[in-house]
């Protein structure tokens, strides 16, 4: 009897032991909560590419930490009762993940992901949504006002005629307050804000909106609005004997392939600012630029397509610098070590450009404007 | 209770009343769309009331459930007795509207959206329990008021009234106060489930009230059976369930799968999956059941 006892004692010691000790998985999934169907599935499918991309280059290079990564897709279809469950079902035992995209299913699921103490990137929203989820989250792009007043003043001081500009503004999350940014730079540049015109996110029908910008004789034009419905004001501005291209600069969410596809070649000439900067020459820049182009018919990476891409180098470096294991018995304490390596990261080096973190904020990254012809972006300044 | 579980079944019980909010004027074939758009004015009147001037969460609901009915009674009042055509157009813009306003108040946050609704009793686990208690108190309350009004005089009178209103008011139905009555009650339930859906994220957004969950909601109801809310707790889950554990190749099809179950109910099946006459065979099977379980006993005795 007292053998038994014996022998059941060690047993449960091992068992225990071994519980305790689970072993850390032969793969980094890293589960990516994205758009990849609904209103914008093809933005979706790109950042999604460019997350691809990086594992496969990191695979070849032997992996993360000797392991191969892998990206796994969780689509929320942009519908915020989808992310927050998918979120819910993820927290439970995944390291560190990707997304959500886009703001509507950040407000659901992020919260979540917060509770759970598990660091989510969301890399393509504004500061002022992901600021609310730190220190869980980072932002990829620095506040909106402090990024995009430089950029417009320098945009506007090319032109010495430039004397009013009016907006055309589509009320959705972050873009509005995008807008007053604008206003604020062109307020520095000593050019006057005309009163904005509000593009409704289910236009049919643009004249109406041309003829009312255009009432209050505006020397310069901004375009804050959906890609397809900045190509469309385009086209009737132009039909409506609009000149000064130069004079038109379109904001970087409308940087997307079917501004192309819509406005063709009468976007020529009109400018665009963004955070990418095709003519950089960088080898895993040219890479990418070159397996995009291949894969999308020619077709430069458009604006927002790198974020996910740098975001996954930013997790290897993170697991990798900070000796995470991926052990789910330390799960927690391994993700917070990665949260908060995320937030103070510092040279890290980008597909184009290095560059730090400062309590979950970039510090000294750039834009560009560009100026568009035939489709293509050809590099005017770089605003840092 | 682990996390999923909770979204899954508190998004689901969301789902429900919303539907069974759309449900209960189609009885007078009102298609009342103006119940989205009360979700989200109560949900963001809650937000705010608890936000910015510190309410307790349980006056919050109550506001957000009186402002809800307080909106659809005033409505009722100009299309209480609309044809179903004039309901539809003003539900639809009613969603417009308020979209705008919410859009152009700063003091709900524009379109940034209402972050960091506080927990319901002080903590996440207990923010978690109170929600499901509340949403299960109401699924029951309504379920049961649903299911007296089905049976009651009210009830045969919404059914002449959805087959033809003349005949119903030749038997004396009074359709307008009919119509205001279930659009009342209907925008008083959208309007606490706003709330709750809501404090269930813990944030408020625009596009958490779009068109899409209009569609749902109907895909509930039609798909379910328009005709007894039975249709609605059935199909509420799976709708919503079933796409969640298919593999992701197939999930991104779950649109296409929505529309084609929609139109082959429609085509096959234009009552839905629970019709009146299946519930009914259901009762009288119980009933026969229970009486003849009931006589053998006082046999044994």
């Amino acid at each position: 009897m007292k053998k038994l006892l014996g022998l059941l004692v060690v047993l449960a010691v091992a068992l225990a032991v071994m519980g305790c000790s689970q072993p850390a998985p032969k793969e980094w999934d890293i589960p990516f909560l994205n758009s990849l169907t609904g209103p914008i599935a093809s933005i979706g499918a790109y950042l999604e590419w460019g997350a691809d991309q990086a594992a496969t280059e990191i695979n070849a290079a032997g992996g993360i930490s000797g392991k191969p990564v892998k990206i796994i897709p969780v689509d929320t279809g942009m519908d915020p009762q989808k992310g927050s469950t998918e979120m819910a079902r993820l927290v439970k035992n995944t390291l560190v993940a990707l997304g959500p995209v886009p703001e509507p299913v950040i407000m659901a699921a992020m919260p979540i992901a917060v509770e759970a103490g598990m660091p989510s990137i969301t890399a393509t929203t504004s500061l002022e949504y992901a600021q609310k989820f730190f220190p869980w989250t980072i932002s990829w792009f620095p506040s909106t006002k402090d990024r995009l007043a430089p950029l417009v003043a320098a945009w506007a001081k090319q032109f010495p005629d430039m004397k009013k500009v009016v907006q055309f503004v589509e009320n959705y999350g972050p873009w509005p307050g995008m807008a007053d940014a604008h206003s604020a730079g062109l307020t520095d540049a000593g050019v006057q804000v005309l009163a904005p015109v509000e593009v409704p996110s289910n236009a049919v029908t643009f004249a109406p909106l041309v003829v009312k910008a255009l009432s209050e004789k505006p020397d310069g034009i901004i375009f804050v609005c959906k890609p397809g419905s900045a190509a469309k004001l385009v086209k009737e501005l132009k039909s409506r004997g609009w000149k000064k291209m130069d004079h038109l600069l379109l904001f970087s969410s409308a940087d997307a392939p079917d501004l192309y596809t819509t406005g063709g070649n009468d976007l020529n000439g009109a400018e665009i600012y963004n955070y990418i900067n095709p003519d950089i020459n960088t080898p895993r820049w040219d890479t990418f630029k070159k397996a995009y182009m291949d894969s999308h018919n020619g077709e430069q990476p458009p604006s927002l397509s790198t974020n996910y891409y740098d975001a996954v180098y930013m997790i290897k470096d993170a697991i990798e610098k900070t000796g995470v294991t991926g052990s789910p018995s330390k799960l927690k304490a391994e993700r917070k070590l990665i949260a908060d390596y995320l937030q103070n990261v510092k040279g890290f080096h980008g597909i184009m450009f290095d560059w730090d973190m400062k309590d979950g904020i970039p510090t000294n990254k750039p834009a560009y404007i560009f100026k568009i012809e035939n489709g293509q972006k050809v590099l005017v300044q770089e605003v840092r | 209770m682990p996390l999923e579980l909770y979204y899954f079944l508190s998004i689901t019980a969301v789902n429900i009343l919303l539907s069974w909010a759309m449900y209960l004027p189609y009885r007078v074939a009102h298609l009342h769309f103006i119940t989205v758009a009360n979700m989200a004015i109560s949900g963001y009147s809650a937000g705010w009331l608890v936000m910015t001037l510190h309410v307790p969460f349980g006056w919050a609901l109550l506001v957000g459930f009186a402002l809800g009915g307080g909106i659809g009674y005033l409505v009722s009042l100009f299309i209480g007795d609309a044809p179903t055509f004039a309901v539809v157009i003003v539900g639809f813009t009613f969603i417009f509207i308020t979209r705008t306003v919410i859009e152009n108040l700063n003091a709900v946050g524009g379109t940034m959206g209402m972050f960091g609704l506080p927990d319901i009793g002080g903590n996440p686990d207990a923010h978690r329990w109170i929600i499901m208690a509340i949403l299960a108190g109401l699924l029951l309350l309504v379920g049961f008021l649903l299911h007296r009004f089905d049976h009651s005089r009210l009830g045969r009178a919404a059914s002449a009234v959805f087959v033809d209103k003349d005949l119903a008011a030749s038997l004396g139905v009074d359709i307008r106060r009919l119509g205001m009555l279930l659009q009342t009650v209907s925008c008083t339930i959208a309007g606490g489930t706003g709330v709750l859906y809501g404090f269930i994220y813990r944030s408020l957004h625009v596009d958490f009230f779009t068109f899409e969950l209009v569609g749902i909601a109907m895909t509930i109801v039609f798909v379910g059976g328009y005709a007894t809310p039975w249709g609605t707790v059935v199909l509420a889950p799976i709708l919503y369930g079933v796409p969640l554990l298919l593999p992701p190749a197939v999930q991104e099809w779950r649109i296409v799968l929505y529309g084609a179950a929609l139109v082959l109910v429609l085509v096959l099946k234009p009552e839905g999956f629970i019709t009146r006459r299946f519930v009914v065979s259901l009762e009288s099977f119980l009933s026969v059941s229970r009486k003849k379980r009931n006589s053998f006993t006082r046999e044994e005795t």
